[in-house]
């Protein structure tokens, strides 16, 4: 784990890691954040919806691609760190869920040294829930 | 039943500014939701996302997102930070819808927030994108 620039090379995969998205886990998210949606947590209200089961939060899977971030950039991905997503599938509660990371490029900006990175979290079949770039500093 | 604001806002329209301060025992119940053995220590400090998530959970709220029959998809999240966040520090957000459009029957919404400190200097900024299907969302 490091955020300096001179380690750091396009290919770089990032230390990934994987999570059992449970319903208690889910529950313990929604007093968190304070969304208490009833599709996250209610599985008869849950059973009335398209997804006909109940789902965890989609910031609850950006939030463990995050803690990806900030474990592989932990001096920079606060200070100036950029994500955008998008939410490809929904995880239901008590599936596994696998983050993911690589540097796709490496760019000098006036901010200084940037990695643009493809980012995102895989169900265990393989379906990205999230995907998509973040960009920190490396200096 | 009233419309919920999502069939009425015009792009522009504000919301807000909400108080998303994260009291102490909120930040421990995020890092139980989230954390593990690979986690960072984050001290004193928060994941901007958690800041972000509880400004979208008003945010749903005041859209009138939770009102019966809506259904809602979060279909896009973007985030920038500049510095963290401690623990019970003052943040407040102030949103702006950014689009609003109904295609086939759904809404498809884009939310664009503004964090800032208390002294008015912002910290971080998300842009969110639902899109919410429901009778009563056309």
């Amino acid at each position: 784990m490091s955020s300096g620039s001179t380690q750091r090379a396009v290919g770089d995969v990032l230390a990934g890691f994987e999570r059992h998205v449970t319903q208690d886990r889910v529950n313990v998210y929604a007093e968190a954040s304070g969304d208490h949606n009833p599709i996250h947590l209610d599985e008869a209200y849950a059973a009335t919806t398209q997804f006909e089961t109940r789902i965890a939060h989609g910031m609850l899977s950006l939030a463990l691609v995050t803690e990806m971030l900030a474990s592989e950039f932990p001096e920079s991905w606060h200070k100036g760190g950029k994500l955008k997503v998008r939410f490809s599938a929904p995880v239901f509660t008590g599936e596994i869920v696998a983050t993911y990371g690589e540097i796709i490029s490496i760019s000098e900006t006036d901010e200084g040294t940037v990695a643009t990175c493809s980012i995102g979290c895989k169900k265990s079949d393989g379906t990205d829930a999230v995907s998509g770039r973040a960009t920190v500093l490396l200096e | 039943m009233t419309a919920p604001l999502i069939s009425t806002a015009v792009i522009g329209h504000e919301f807000g500014p909400y108080d998303v301060t994260i009291p102490a025992d909120r930040a421990i119940a995020y890092a139980e939701a989230v954390g593990g053995s690979e986690s960072p220590a984050y001290g004193d400090t928060l994941a901007p996302i958690m800041v972000v998530a509880a400004a979208l959970t008003v945010l749903i709220e005041d859209l009138g997102l939770y009102s019966g029959g809506l259904q809602t998809i979060h279909a896009g999240q973007e985030v920038s930070w500049a510095r963290q966040v401690r623990i019970g520090e003052r943040v407040e957000a102030v949103g702006r819808l950014a689009s609003n459009s109904v295609r086939r029957g759904n809404h498809f919404a884009t939310v664009v927030v503004s964090y800032t400190d208390s002294n008015g200097v912002e910290i971080g900024t998300s842009s969110t994108t639902i899109i919410v299907s429901g009778e009563a969302s056309s």
